[in-house]
């Protein structure tokens, strides 16, 4: 995957963690479950800092 | 928030007063995140009104995170309608017609259970200086909710943080600089004040 791919897709978890952070602060659990945000939290995170090492090589 | 993505025609109430044929389905088109503007307060927004008249279309607006509705707010799609009238005459794209600054006015977002009781049911308002210009439900629409979501997934990779606006009612008209614009609908409440661009602000 190229650089500027990789960054696009770095940004949309940003944007998917801002996200996540609304809904916590919210308590708005009423769509997605706490369960739903938790795992996805994980899993971005996860790829998140994969990602990122693969930019900074 | 990678884009937003509008449908058009998806009141038939608006369709009549355009004078225009109902399509098999709204019409899709996008607006890019700096066409973006959040209402605050009190706020006074700069408009472009030397590049023609400018019309509101009041429209519910979706936060979407994945493909699922996660808050609701409201918007205005402002349109520079003389510009956009030229373009479709002549069978052209009307995008710069729908893509200035600040021409996507949206408030903060709101979860459903905010609202009392269905919140498709719960009028949306924009009023101008103090008068009611456009009132609807979300009931009203042509697709509902979640028809429009897996409508729009059909043509664009939807992204979390995307925002959906779901097309407007009736009663679009002209905007002038100094007009005070109050949007509702439920827990929903702002009121700012428009201003001309070349004026400053």
């Amino acid at each position: 995957m190229d650089a500027r791919q990789l960054s696009h897709d770095i940004l949309n978890m940003l944007e998917r963690l801002r996200i996540m952070h609304d809904l916590a602060r919210d308590q708005n659990f009423s769509v997605i479950s706490k369960a739903e945000v938790k795992e996805d939290l994980q899993s971005t995170l996860d790829k998140l800092k994969k990602d990122l090492e693969t930019l900074l090589q | 928030m990678d884009k937003i993505i509008c449908l058009g025609k998806n009141y038939s109430d608006h369709i009549k007063e355009m004078k225009e044929a109902a399509p098999e389905k709204p019409v899709l088109f996008i607006k890019p995140e700096s066409s973006f503007i959040e209402v605050k307060e009190g706020i006074k927004i700069p408009l472009p009104w030397h590049r023609g008249e400018i019309h509101h279309e009041l429209e519910v607006v979706f936060k979407l995170y994945k493909k699922n509705i996660i808050g609701i707010g409201l918007g205005l799609d402002l349109t520079l309608r003389d510009v956009q009238k030229k373009l479709k005459e002549h069978g052209h794209p009307w995008e710069i017609a729908k893509t200035f600054k600040n021409s996507a006015i949206v408030t903060p977002f709101k979860a459903i259970r905010d609202f009392e009781g269905d919140w498709k049911q719960t009028p949306f308002i924009l009023k101008v200086n103090g008068q009611i210009k456009q009132q609807s439900t979300m009931s009203q629409s042509i697709l509902d909710p979640n028809q429009m979501i897996h409508y729009i997934d059909e043509y664009f990779p939807i992204l979390d943080g995307d925002l959906i606006f779901t097309g407007t009612p009736s009663g679009v008209g002209p905007l002038k600089p100094d007009d005070e614009i109050e949007l509702s609908m439920g827990p929903i409440q702002y009121k700012f004040k428009l201003v001309d661009k070349t004026r400053g602000c």
